[in-house]
């Protein structure tokens, strides 16, 4: 096992250059640059705005010096559009937000989810089952966006019982209503992936034997069906985690929790190429590592994945 | 009593001290103040730098001028008035000017406010190793050797700006530009702590490093969240200073916003939701406004040498221009008190006499039966026109309306295209349109700002549309003793030639909790300072 | 040698689990579907859904481009859904007929959400089925290759297309589908993975059946009850994308709707007192999705050979 971990971290390395030139590649060929707005440049203040930030050098320099800084120097460059913020700066504020409101939104939507997905599998059928459905489908059709303004309607204006938005370093007012809205559609999806995958273990003919031979439900379910069934659950959870640690641009644009997601989106929109790269390669190791860590729980799910 | 609590009493006692006036009546009109002095307004995004002289646009123009104050500053009607200069004088054919300075002004440290402050964040303004995107703004102060100096070919050292001694500023122009004075009080000309820039480099604004000499310090700063600005004891004017504390929140979404508006938690939002004004207007009538912003919304027709024929027939454009009815558009969907524009320039613009345009005083029927007639004169059937525009709710709205207009009076195909906003200025600027949707904004208070966007070889005129007539007026208008007849002129050609299709001129629509008082109304630009705001008792 | 070959091509062709009384699996799945009432009410609600949206623009007079200037201006009032003024639904902040509209809009986020669930179910399936399958370096390049792309910043990929190939409703499905298969060749590989080392998986390969056979034959079908389920999960993310993809242009372009638009201009105008225009595409989003996810089980359900 140590020597696989071994393996695939140093695989990690290549994945995560080819992803910076790729991405850098693509970002570059895309119309539009950092400093285009309405009012466009007087040439020379343009070719001032192009030097000091390095776009005047060969794409190729470009990126092998934007890969020097950042494996040498741990330096992800300035942000070309905040001119008094560098991408480390950025990342450093935004990320513990999002890190905060995506870990509570996983806790929740999983614990939550799976609950619910194990009951409707073992009342299959039964109006437990059709609740627990309607439950996760009604969470997972209402777009976050519709979720979220009627949170705040609810619970700022009419009962006046949280703050509307903000984040005040992560109080436990301002993370309630991010996490509720973050986490529904999550959780419906990992609770129908639960009851079905439950299904199809409750099924099989181990289970059957086990419960022929009088063994408790709950017995039944907790030592012999779980751990079988949660494989396609973790599956999902890896990029799932990755998703909501990244951020959710919607929880950022309606509660301004300043979380990464909503820097991700402003600086595409805005080709601000420095924090464009900084958050893709952040995101890119968190997506290697975690499903590194999905591919541990594997082996640990079913003994018989070897790797 | 150890130091440090020395320390807490004594800025306990300074609170007090510049707390007073806050808890009593208002200096001048003896209303009742409150003793809640904070004010807290809804920002749309984070703006980018609290760095005067990198700053480009106006969210972080609020910020900075509360925390640095320029030469001169502007009052509620947006008439200057002493700033960090008590006076100044033109001579050399105001070529020259020499601002005197107060010598009680201070920065946020203690340090004297001095001329060379100034000259040192000009010379940033310029410096081509800084390359302030706003460097332009010194060239087009025509100030002596900006230009050189941007380009490279001089010294930062060259620029035509001295510090004749600590509390004289001497400006040396190229030519005589009679708005100069107004242009000392945006961000770019304002001064900068030398010593601070030169410790902290970039993170100089970092709440815990920034120097500042407005009259506000910046206290806290999260990007994409909130900032800070408290009351600045060491301002010239500090007792004078009511509101103690201002917070600007950043709501990207706008009806998140008035939710949290109607909730209490922010006195200001601007600007409304689309098309909200009437009925908030309704709800809360001592909270709703709507005045002027110095923007015109337009439509280029695209006049390069290989855009489609039926647009270079001034019939054609003509016959565009009046089947639109600007009256549905500004009464029926953006309802906030815009005006319908047949002219490009705002017509509340400083000094401006919008000339006489026909069309503009006909009623719509009259309208859509010339606009009929010229397009048989102009024997154009089945027109088919590219339309577009940044994706936007309004731009959206509008493009459609008239898409329909043009279908159900004259039989016009439009056919919408969206792009996201830098897309859309790669697109426009390629000429890749038949027509394209265009807002300009007034960098200055004066008609000249608008017009000379559409000069020939102006880099913003992306519809390309030429006219002899025109540049010639606007080239003589830059040096003439009465400009104003020649900018009505001017729109006059522009207007019989229908270079563009006018829509509507800006207003600005926000909500403002009624026991704020003070509030700049009448300031065209919608430069509000804190310190001329307060809170009065319920 | 010559003689297993044989036996293992015969394998090969052989049907799948033993025919009961003549009964073919498929059948038998689709008699088990049929008695699932939820998943029969999902198939009725969608076939409604699908013949409002192929003819439900005959209910109205009002197209869905056409603005009822008698409305625009005074939408609050008079764009409330009336049988007087034909606008059933009421009309969008245009004054245009949200009826028309919402048809309209249905064509596109129903054709969206089933080849967006259809090109990740095909690409992703096979494609996770064979890394998984082959494990080691091909399952560790085909899986680092997916963490690339779920990485990439893609809104650059989107625009790069509408550069270079122009608007149509053809390259929202391209952009759709580049990024629908993702996460599912994730879960079809993590199935494959426990799936192969089965008895059945491994006596196939013991006698010598091609590999490609062997993932279609025997892993495939095992895969199939994840699948669908996440298949009917992805369909409201699908509809819910096409709104940001047509944000940058590339997508549906006005006067035409989609779901996605009508649901965020409605929900924008949630306080304004126009929650029609909000209340009627959700309830055609929400019904479909219900549909959806009823069916999907009933499948899930029949096609589970041991499930009875």
């Amino acid at each position: 096992m140590l020597t696989f971990i071994i393996k695939r971290l140093a695989v990690a390395i290549p994945t995560l250059l080819i992803l910076v030139i790729f991405s850098y590649l693509i970002m570059y060929a895309a119309p539009g640059g950092p400093f285009d707005s309405e009012r466009q440049l007087p040439p020379q203040v343009m070719a001032n705005l192009m030097a000091k930030y390095g776009l005047d050098q060969p794409l190729i320099v470009q990126i092998a010096r934007y890969v020097w800084n950042v494996v040498v120097h741990f330096d992800f460059g300035p942000s070309f559009i905040y001119k008094d913020q560098t991408v480390n700066d950025i990342i450093r504020q935004g990320f513990p937000v999002t890190l905060t409101y995506g870990f509570w939104s996983f806790v929740v939507a999983t614990s939550v989810g799976m609950s619910l997905g194990i009951l409707a599998a073992i009342y299959h059928n039964s109006w437990l089952d059709y609740l627990a459905v309607g439950i996760s489908v009604g969470a997972q059709v209402l777009p976050n966006f519709v979720m979220a303004p009627i949170l705040v309607l609810t619970f700022t204006l009419w009962l006046g019982w949280l703050p509307g938005g903000g984040w005040q370093g992560g109080q436990w007012q301002y993370v309630i209503m991010p996490v509720i809205a973050l986490s529904t559609s999550f959780m419906a999806s990992i609770s129908r992936l639960t009851r079905s995958s439950m299904l199809e273990v409750l099924n099989a003919n181990y289970i059957r034997t086990a419960r022929a031979k009088g063994l408790p439900m709950r017995r039944v379910i907790f030592r012999h069906a779980l751990k079988p069934a949660l494989l396609p659950v973790i599956s999902y959870l890896g990029p799932a985690f990755v998703g909501m640690i990244t951020g959710s641009v919607v929880i950022d644009i309606y509660f301004s929790t300043g979380g990464i997601g909503i820097f991700f989106v402003n600086s595409a929109i805005n080709r601000d190429y420095s924090v464009i790269m900084g958050i893709t390669i952040l995101t890119g190791a968190l997506t290697v590592l975690f499903n590194l860590v999905v591919d541990i729980l594997y082996a640990w799910i079913d003994p018989k994945i070897r790797y | 009593m150890n130091m440090k609590a020395i320390l807490k009493l004594s800025a306990v006692a300074a609170v007090i001290a510049t707390a007073a006036p806050a808890a009593g009546t208002h200096p001048v009109t003896g209303e009742k103040l409150s003793d809640n002095q904070t004010f807290t307004y809804r920002q749309l995004d984070q703006f980018p730098t609290l760095d005067p002289q990198m700053n480009e646009e106006t969210e972080g123009h609020h910020v900075i001028r509360d925390l640095f104050e320029g030469l001169l500053i502007q009052d509620a009607d947006g008439n200057l008035i002493p700033g960090v200069a008590t006076s100044y004088e033109a001579s050399n054919e105001n070529k020259t000017y020499t601002f005197h300075l107060r010598p009680e002004a201070k920065w946020s440290n203690g340090e004297p406010v001095t001329a060379a402050d100034f000259v040192y964040g000009w010379q940033r303004a310029v410096d081509p190793a800084n390359a302030s995107p706003y460097a332009w703004y010194m060239e087009m102060a025509s100030i002596v050797n900006a230009s050189e100096i941007i380009a490279g070919e001089k010294p930062v050292e060259d620029l035509g700006v001295k510090a004749i001694d600590d509390h004289t500023l001497e400006v040396q122009l190229i030519k005589p530009l009679p708005y100069f004075p107004m242009m000392t009080t945006y961000s770019t000309m304002m001064p900068a702590p030398r010593a601070t820039i030169e410790k902290y480099g970039a993170k100089w604004t970092d709440p815990e490093n920034i120097v500042s000499n407005g009259a506000y310090t910046l206290t806290a700063m999260v990007m994409n969240e909130y900032q800070t600005r408290e009351k600045n004891p060491m301002y010239w004017d500090a007792d004078n200073v009511i509101i103690e504390k201002t917070t600007g929140m950043i709501i990207n979404d706008v009806n998140q916003a008035l939710t949290r508006y109607k909730a209490g938690e922010i006195d200001h939002l601007e600007p409304l939701p689309a098309g909200q004004y009437p009925a908030l207007l309704k709800q809360m009538p001592d909270e709703a406004h709507s005045v002027p912003r110095l923007c015109s919304y337009y439509y280029a027709f695209n006049q390069r040498p290989d855009a489609i024929p039926e647009l270079k027939d001034v019939r054609v454009r003509q016959a565009l221009s009046y089947a639109v009815d600007r009256d549905v558009i500004v009464n029926q969907i953006l309802k906030g008190g815009q005006w319908p524009s047949y002219d490009f320039t705002h017509i509340k613009t400083a000094g401006f006499e919008v000339p006489e345009i026909d069309y503009a005083n006909w009623t719509q029927a009259e309208r859509d039966a010339e606009a009929k007639k010229l397009m048989q004169e102009a024997g154009v059937k089945d027109l088919k026109l590219k339309l577009i525009y940044n994706t936007d709710e309004n731009h959206k709205q509008i493009a459609t309306i008239i898409a329909q207009m043009w279908k159900q009076k004259l039989g016009v195909e439009t056919e919408l295209q969206n792009f996201e906003w830098k897309t859309y200025l790669d697109v426009r600027r390629d000429g890749q349109f038949d027509v394209a949707r265009v807002a300009w904004c007034a960098d200055y208070n004066e008609a000249s700002t608008f017009l000379n966007v559409l000069t020939t070889d102006n880099e913003q005129n992306d519809g390309k549309w030429s006219n002899a007539e025109f540049d010639r007026l606007m080239a003589a208008s830059a040096t003439a003793e009465d400009p104003e007849v020649m900018y009505t002129d001017a729109e006059k050609v522009l207007s019989d030639d229908m270079g563009i299709l006018p829509i509507y001129h800006y207003a600005n629509t926000f909500l403002l909790k009624s026991d704020i008082k003070g509030w700049p109304y009448n300031n065209a630009e919608n430069n509000w300072y804190s310190k001329d705001l307060y809170r009065v008792a319920e | 040698m010559l003689t297993s070959r044989t036996a293992a091509r015969s394998l090969e062709t052989a049907e799948i689990g033993p025919a009961i009384e003549g009964r073919s699996l498929w059948a038998d799945a689709r008699i088990r579907f049929f008695r699932n009432k939820a998943a029969v009410a999902g198939l009725i609600v969608l076939i409604f859904v699908a013949l409002f949206a192929l003819f439900g623009s005959h209910l109205t007079p009002w197209s869905n481009e056409e603005v009822d200037w008698s409305v625009l201006g005074n939408v609050e009032e008079a764009g409330r859904p009336s049988i007087a003024t034909r606008h059933f639904f009421g009309t969008d902040a245009l004054g245009r007929d949200l009826f028309a509209r919402t048809v309209q809009g249905t064509q596109i986020s129903l054709m969206v959400g089933l080849i967006g669930a259809m090109i990740a179910v095909v690409v992703g399936t096979i494609y996770g089925a064979t890394a998984g399958y082959y494990g080691d370096r091909v399952d560790n390049i085909m899986m680092r290759i997916v963490d690339v792309l779920m990485s990439v910043p893609y809104m650059f990929v989107l625009i790069l297309l509408l550069v270079v190939f122009g608007r149509s409703v053809l390259l929202l499905f391209v952009g759709i589908g580049l990024i629908s298969w993702l996460d599912m060749a994730r879960i079809a590989r993590g199935q494959t993975l426990s799936i192969k080392n089965k008895e059945f998986v491994e006596a196939a390969h013991a006698i010598g059946v091609r590999p490609a056979t062997i993932i279609r034959r025997h892993i495939v079908p095992n895969l199939l009850g994840v699948v669908i389920v996440y298949a009917t999960l992805l369909v409201p993310n699908m509809i819910i994308y096409e709104s940001f993809i047509s944000f940058l242009g590339l997508g549906v372009q006005e006067p035409l709707t989609s779901w996605g638009a009508l649901i965020s201009d409605g929900a924008s105008q949630m306080q304004y007192g126009t929650l029609w225009m909000l209340g009627f595409p959700l309830f055609f989003f929400v019904i479909t999705l219900f549909a959806f996810f009823f069916v999907g089980d009933g499948l899930r359900d029949a096609l589970d050979p041991k499930d009875r």
